[in-house]
């Protein structure tokens, strides 16, 4: 099997204070609008009384962040009309903004949200798994930028064997719409995209 | 779960309203591009292969968000290109990276902002219209020398005060907290001014501390030895933020083993990070709580009555001071023979602090049962009407689980620093003006500071009564006038009486709304425009000193510190004292990587230092406060009036004020509190933790941040429902003293009856007064609380309806 | 709303039009031929013919508009392999030149009427095709609103739908045309009439698949996940007065308004009423479809983020 790079987010220790999406931002220049990493909220339960007292009843909450998952079974990559979507045999997904014709479709279809249009620009943009830091033998600009070391890279395998194989935490859809490459660490509270139960709560 | 995407966003915004944080933004007229050169993330191999002639250098992270982390900046053709983190290539928990946080990661968009002061201007509307001129640097410096001259004669230096600012405290020459750094050396010389005592960030925390431990707890590191850590009113992940702070040392902590309870009214990030259980309290009832804790383990026999009996003064009848009249003890308190003759039971507390009575008793179980429990407060609790209170009672559990002065305990207060490196500071020298107010009186130094006196009033110190009203105001990179501080409506109208305090001096590097009140505005250099070497972080087993290399030229007319006070000194005739013999920043820089080679074998020469950029020093960390104390309280007394924990106090015992300052620390009712029958107009309790996107106000102004995170009202889904109010909402927010408008986050985070409005957004009013950008003071109240004088921020009522 | 997310909607609908035209003209031409020979039937339907053109060559410029960087299209390479997108611009831009071949054959009578003819039947069926292929273009697998068959069979009645209508409409104006001043071809007229006729049975037919498709498909979609469940509570919370407005405006043309055109078709010397009628009926017939297109893209909700 040819080699498949992958993230590892650990959510237990996530406190969704978005470093990672600004330290993303910041490398890769991108304007207000276009966050090619983001930091969803999962949250839910309610409010119940007990006796006198109003309490908190299966009131949970926790942060997942996520980028383009660089899948296995890329989406983006079928659909698009101008074959501007292509895997590298490191397993890295890009888009070549010179062939893009910006149609949007390839956001229109893969359910991580990854690919977003860049209006300056005009053309569809993800991440690219800091391909150029990658090459100079550096860290994506994310997973350095963690405070709480949350975030990792590498052989999807070689995560796979270290973290364990979770990787559909609820809100993510199921993986084996695209088989992302990416492993989590559950948070005490994860549910997974079969059992659900809470909301994204992001108000943007 | 599901988004929509682009074309379904598109489409229905035609048909229903949406919200987005870009129309907030442009709203606010600031829809800006990010400032520093976009390419929209394209071609980034191409760029890569291009910015090989870029350069990094050390910088630094200089304002109050409680941490420090090693910043690192890429500079091509003469700018700042991107930030880096800390590049050392050891991580371990010995030798931890100080990885800055997000906003660290935007000082690049903070420093090239479209907001950047660009040159000296003076007022020329009214004072507050923020109508100003713009002016040369010579009839800036003019201006002010003139002005300082005339109150002086007139006045005295008793009539000008330094008021509290923290946007640049990390160290060295470029240091302007008050009685620091270059400016407080010129105004020294120049014979004085009246300073204060106290913090915004813990005016109870400090004033109550000396009366029951006299220090803080164990240093982060401990926390490693701790099975179990409970935080009140803290929430590290958020207020040390920085990959080496507690924050990260409680997820170490975890690691470990270790598990966490966290007391607070919200579910914050903290708790969400370290897995805890969460016990939402009512905002200001801890005391109540503890009690009802102290109560528990008293009648179930888990308590440590021998320690109690050595080592406290106060805790029961016996341990009470000489002549203290009979039934003043904690224990008296809690059995109901005190003051109040109620017993603190589970049930007594529950309607109070909003936790029913078994949840209590299973609480104390756990704490009682669990050793070494290490309890930690935050300073969310003392940001309040009597904030004194819980400092003081946190203690009293600490010491009753026999987890004072152990390892993976704790004292109850707060985490020491656990490695300190010794260097050089700016010699500001003394300023000869003793006289210190409140930090938040300031407002009373204005309109009756020849009233106020060391009486329990005004609680001023250095001397008996003041001389002067406050005349002239010094506020250097601080956001206190109004923005931080309480009731900005209210303290504006104060202000527009110029014939009270009549010069207010503002220097920032942004056009806040403090900055609007200025008479003359100094444009000031941020670090990226000036040499510096600023402190590290002491937190746990290590820490460093930074090199702040100048990365670029100072930007349009700033002007940095030194050269201000230099230019000052010269025209009060204080050049030469001032200079001392140093005519370049260098000069200073040298001194102060002298004394830090004298008190440290390793570090290194100065040009090596700059080279490097930082030095790192390993090896502290495993303080256990009052681990001496603990071992022989006669040889090693606490630093407390009676040399033991200090439950009973003879002090405040002794001031006479027992509803509001009194002896043992007590459950007091607050103002505009959970009991308060103002919650009939205004029934919502509001607080404003902390967040993560700004450092107070500070950075409120980069658009990257505000989108990452939106400025929002936390609100409870059952008090939103009431309300037909829905995540994302526009809410009005309102009390007597103003109105707020913003989005609402309606979540279960937080108990139902607690909103909270994160602290540190920009004041901007619209043309009705009303601030569209969710500035919680413009909703707090001026009332100092009554032993520290400090501020009560988190306590205030406000109602909350659909905008 | 944004211009381009309009581009799609025109697209779709007019790339539609163009298709169902044809086929339906053909047809007609089919049964005028039999009727009054080569002649006289391409005087009946070659006006008609030459409206196809242009409508399909905006159809293209408007899905220009859609692109954010049309210009790339020059570098690009079609993936024909996956894309059903490449299939489908593929798709369109053949046909429209088949389309413009085949009118201009029939203007300028190049080739005899077989081979127009046969030209003519490949267009069509190529035109079927390209409705199809729209089609594709929203089954995706990520898409639970999209991803049914409710999708290339209501393309596929909405072509024809608006085909008959507009063809209707056409013919009566292409008559109008053809008997100007006083001198009238009867034959033409009975034509006329006759295809009128047809039409509207036709029509009324359309609308009884639509009207048993669109509540086959609300039901199915329940059984399709929460995305699914959403798109349908949009289609009949949010956007619940433009559907029902849609199946109304589509209930008068193509039925209500068809029968009276059915009616009218049979009497002599209602070319007024007829036209008001048919061209009424393309209207709401039209502002019918554009709704219920506009539907179909507002509340298609995505799996996952
Ligand atoms: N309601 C409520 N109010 C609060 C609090 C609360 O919890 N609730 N918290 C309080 C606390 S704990 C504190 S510490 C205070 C903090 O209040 P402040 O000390 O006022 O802190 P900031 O708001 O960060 O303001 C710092 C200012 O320094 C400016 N600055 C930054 N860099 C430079 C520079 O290089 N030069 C100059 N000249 N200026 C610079 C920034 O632009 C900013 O305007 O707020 C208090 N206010
Ligand atoms: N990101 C970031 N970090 C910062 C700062 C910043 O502005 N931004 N500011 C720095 C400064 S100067 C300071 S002083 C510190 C402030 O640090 P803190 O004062 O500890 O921070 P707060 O957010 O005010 O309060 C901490 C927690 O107390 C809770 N709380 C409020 N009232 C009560 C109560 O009555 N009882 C209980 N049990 N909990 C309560 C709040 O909900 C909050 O979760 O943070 C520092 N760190
Ligand atoms: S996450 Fe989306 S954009 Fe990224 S590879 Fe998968 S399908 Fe493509
Ligand atoms: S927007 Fe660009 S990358 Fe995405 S599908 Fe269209 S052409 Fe491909
Ligand atoms: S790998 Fe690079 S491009 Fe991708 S999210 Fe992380 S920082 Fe952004
Ligand atoms: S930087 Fe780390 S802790 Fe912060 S949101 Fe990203 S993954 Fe979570
Ligand atoms: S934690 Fe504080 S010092 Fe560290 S990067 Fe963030 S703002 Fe700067
Ligand atoms: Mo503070």
């Amino acid at each position: 099997m040819a080699k498949q790079l992958g993230f590892y987010v650990n959510l237990a220790d996530c406190s969704g204070c978005k470093a990672c999406e600004i330290a993303c931002k910041d490398r890769k220049e991108l304007p207000l609008g276009v966050r090619w990493r983001r930091v969803y909220e999962y949250g839910g339960g309610e409010w119940v009384a007990d006796g006198d007292q109003m309490v908190p009843s299966g009131v949970f909450h926790y942060f997942v962040s996520t980028a383009c998952m660089h899948c296995e079974k890329p989406i983006c990559m079928e659909v698009c009309p101008a074959s501007a979507i292509s895997k590298r045999d490191d397993g890295i997904v890009l888009i070549d903004p010179d062939k893009c014709i910006g149609c949007r479709y390839c956001s229109w279809a893969c359910p991580y949200g990854a690919p977003q249009f860049n209006e300056e620009a005009k053309v569809m943009t993800k991440c690219d798994f800091c391909v150029e830091l990658q090459a100079q033998g550096q860290n994506p600009a994310c997973v350095d930028a963690c405070p709480y070391r949350a975030l990792e890279f590498g052989d999807i395998e070689e995560l796979k064997a270290k973290h364990g194989e979770l990787n559909d935490p609820a809100p993510m859809p199921d993986p084996s719409l695209t088989h992302p490459a990416i492993v989590y660490t559950p948070h005490k509270d994860t549910r997974t995209s079969q059992s659900g139960g809470g909301q994204v709560l992001n108000i943007d | 779960m599901t988004k929509k995407d682009f074309l379904t966003k598109t489409l229905t915004d035609t048909v229903i309203s949406r919200r987005s944080f870009l129309k907030w933004s442009a709203a606010l007229g600031g829809t800006a591009a990010l400032a520093g050169g976009l390419d929209f993330g394209l071609k980034t191999v191409e760029k890569a292969a291009a910015a090989s002639d870029s350069q990094i250098f050390t910088t630094s992270c200089y304002h109050n968000c409680g941490s420090r982390c090693i910043l690192w900046a890429e500079v091509k053709d003469g700018t700042v290109v991107r930030m880096l983190p800390d590049q050392d290539p050891e991580d371990t928990f010995d030798r931890m990276k100080a990885i800055p946080c997000l906003r660290g990661r935007s000082q690049k968009w903070r420093v090239y902002s479209p907001e950047r002061l660009k040159y000296p201007m003076k007022r020329v509307g009214k004072r507050g219209e923020g109508k100003f001129e713009r002016i040369s640097w010579e009839e800036a410096l003019d201006t002010v020398a003139t002005k300082l001259q005339e109150v002086k004669e007139k006045y005295g230096n008793e009539a000008i005060y330094y008021n509290y600012a923290t946007g640049q405290i990390a160290g060295g020459v470029d240091n302007t907290y008050n009685g620091v750094g270059p400016i407080a050396r010129v105004m020294h010389l120049f014979g004085g001014y009246v300073s204060f005592y106290g913090t915004y960030s813990t005016a109870c925390y400090s004033a109550a501390l000396p009366f029951i431990t006299a220090g803080g707890s164990n240093s982060s590191d401990d926390l490693l030895n701790s099975k179990l850590i409970v935080l009140w009113s803290d929430n590290p992940v958020v207020t040390r933020t920085g990959g080496k702070g507690i924050g990260y040392h409680c997820l170490k902590a975890k690691e470990a083993g270790a598990k966490f309870i966290v007391i607070d009214p919200v579910y914050n990030d903290t708790a969400i990070a370290t897995e805890a259980d969460w016990v939402p309290i009512n905002p200001g009832t801890d005391c109540a709580l503890i009690a009802a804790l102290a109560y528990v383990m008293v009648k179930d026999g888990t308590y440590d009555k021998e320690f109690m009996a050595t080592y406290s003064v106060g805790f029961d009848e016996d341990t009470l001071p000489e002549g203290t009249p009979r039934n003043s003890s904690y224990m008296a308190y809690l059995m109901g023979r005190g003051y109040d003759k109620t017993p603190k039971t589970p049930e007594w507390a529950a309607p109070i602090t909003g936790i029913p009575a078994e949840r209590i008793v299973k609480l104390a179980r756990e704490i009682a049962g669990t050793k070494p429990c290490a309890m930690f407060q935050g300073w969310g609790m003392q940001r309040r009407a009597y904030g004194e209170q819980p400092v003081r009672a946190l203690p009293i559990l600490a010491a009753m689980t026999g987890n004072f002065g152990i390892s993976g305990g704790g004292n109850g207060t707060r985490p020491t620093g656990g490695t300190n490196i010794s260097i050089g500071g700016f010699p500001a020298g003394e300023n000869p003006i003793k006289t210190k107010i409140s930090v938040y009186m300031w407002p009373d130094f204005i309109e009756r500071g020849h009233e106020m006196t060391s009486g329990p009033r005004d609680l001023i110190k250095g001397a008996e009564k003041m001389t002067a009203d406050m005349k002239f105001m010094w506020n250097w990179a601080g956001n206190c006038i109004t923005n931080q501080h309480s009731d900005i409506n209210g303290t504006v109208k104060m202000l527009q009486d110029e014939s009270k305090l009549e010069f207010i001096v503002v220097s920032d590097v942004v056009m806040t709304h403090s900055a609007k009140m200025a008479d003359i505005l100094l444009p000031d250099t941020t670090h990226f425009e000036a040499e510096n070497i600023t402190g590290g972080n002491s937190e746990g087993r290590s820490n460093f000193v930074l090199f702040n290399h100048q990365l670029i030229e100072p930007l349009y007319e700033a002007k940095d510190v030194l050269w201000v006070a230099e230019q000052l000194a010269d025209r009060l005739g204080l050049g030469v004292e001032f200079r001392e013999g140093h005519e370049t920043r260098e000069s200073w820089l040298r001194d102060i990587v002298a004394v830090a080679r004298e008190n440290n074998e390793d570090f290194p020469t100065y040009e090596e230092f700059k080279e490097i950029g930082y030095y790192k020093k390993v090896g502290g960390g495993g303080i256990i406060a009052g681990k001496a104390f603990v071992e022989d309280p006669i040889a090693n007394p606490l630093k407390t009036p009676t040399g033991k924990i200090e439950i009973y106090s003879p002090t405040m015992a002794a001031m006479n004020n027992p509803e509001e300052i009194p002896a043992i620390p007590l459950y007091i009712p607050e103002w505009e509190g959970v009991s308060d029958p103002l919650r009939e107009k205004y029934p919502l309790l509001m607080g404003g933790h902390h967040s993560v996107q700004r450092s107070h106000s500070t950075f409120d102004n980069v658009a990257a941040l505000r989108e990452a995170h939106i400025q929002s009202l936390w609100m409870n889904t059952l008090d939103a429902e009431a309300r037909g109010i829905k995540n994302g909402d526009m809410v009005k927010v309102f009390n007597d003293r103003g109105e707020v408008r913003v989005p609402a986050y309606v979540t279960n985070r937080l108990r139902p009856g607690v909103t909270s409005l994160p602290q540190g957004a920009w004041f901007t009013p619209d043309e009705n007064g009303v601030d569209i950008r969710g500035c919680i003071n413009t909703l707090t109240k001026y009332h100092p609380t009554p032993f520290a004088k400090g501020n009560p921020q988190h306590t205030n009522l406000v109602q909350v309806e659909k905008a | 709303m944004d211009t381009r997310e309009w581009a799609l909607l025109i697209f779709t609908i007019l790339g539609q039009i163009a298709a169902g035209s044809l086929l339906v003209l053909l047809i007609v031409r089919a049964f005028a031929v039999r009727m009054a020979g080569v002649d006289q039937a391409d005087r009946f339907t070659n006006g008609p013919l030459y409206i196809i053109f242009p409508i399909m060559g905006l159809a293209l410029l408007s899905s220009l508009l859609h692109l954010g960087n049309p210009l790339n299209i020059a570098k690009a390479v079609p993936n024909l392999g996956t894309s059903w997108l490449s299939r489908e611009v593929v798709i369109a831009v053949v046909f429209v030149i088949l389309v413009g071949v085949y009118a201009l054959m029939q203007w300028r009578k190049i080739g005899n009427n077989v081979l127009r003819t046969v030209i003519g039947w490949i267009t069509g069926l190529l035109g079927l095709v390209q409705v199809y292929g729209m089609g594709m273009v929203y089954m995706i697998r990520t898409q639970p609103a999209w991803n049914t068959l409710a999708t290339p069979v209501s393309f596929l009645v909405t072509a024809l739908l608006l085909g008959v209508a507009t063809i209707a409409a056409a013919l009566i104006v292409n008559n109008a045309l053809l008997n100007k001043g006083d001198k009238k071809d009867e034959q033409q007229l009975e034509m006329l009439r006759k295809a009128l006729q047809g039409l509207a049975i036709a029509s009324i037919a359309l609308l009884g698949v639509e009207f048993l498709v669109t509540p086959l498909y609300m039901a199915y979609l329940p059984s399709q996940g929460v995305e699914a469940m959403q798109s349908l509570e949009m289609m009949v919370g949010t956007f619940g007065v433009i559907f029902a407005l849609r199946l109304i405006f589509v209930f008068v043309g193509a039925g209500i308004l068809a029968t009276y055109i059915y009616r009218n078709a049979s009497i002599l010397g209602k070319e007024g009423t007829l036209s008001t009628l048919v061209f009424s009926a393309l209207i709401l017939i039209l502002t019918g479809e554009v709704m219920g297109r506009f539907i179909f893209y507002a509340t298609h909700v995505r799996i996952g983020l």
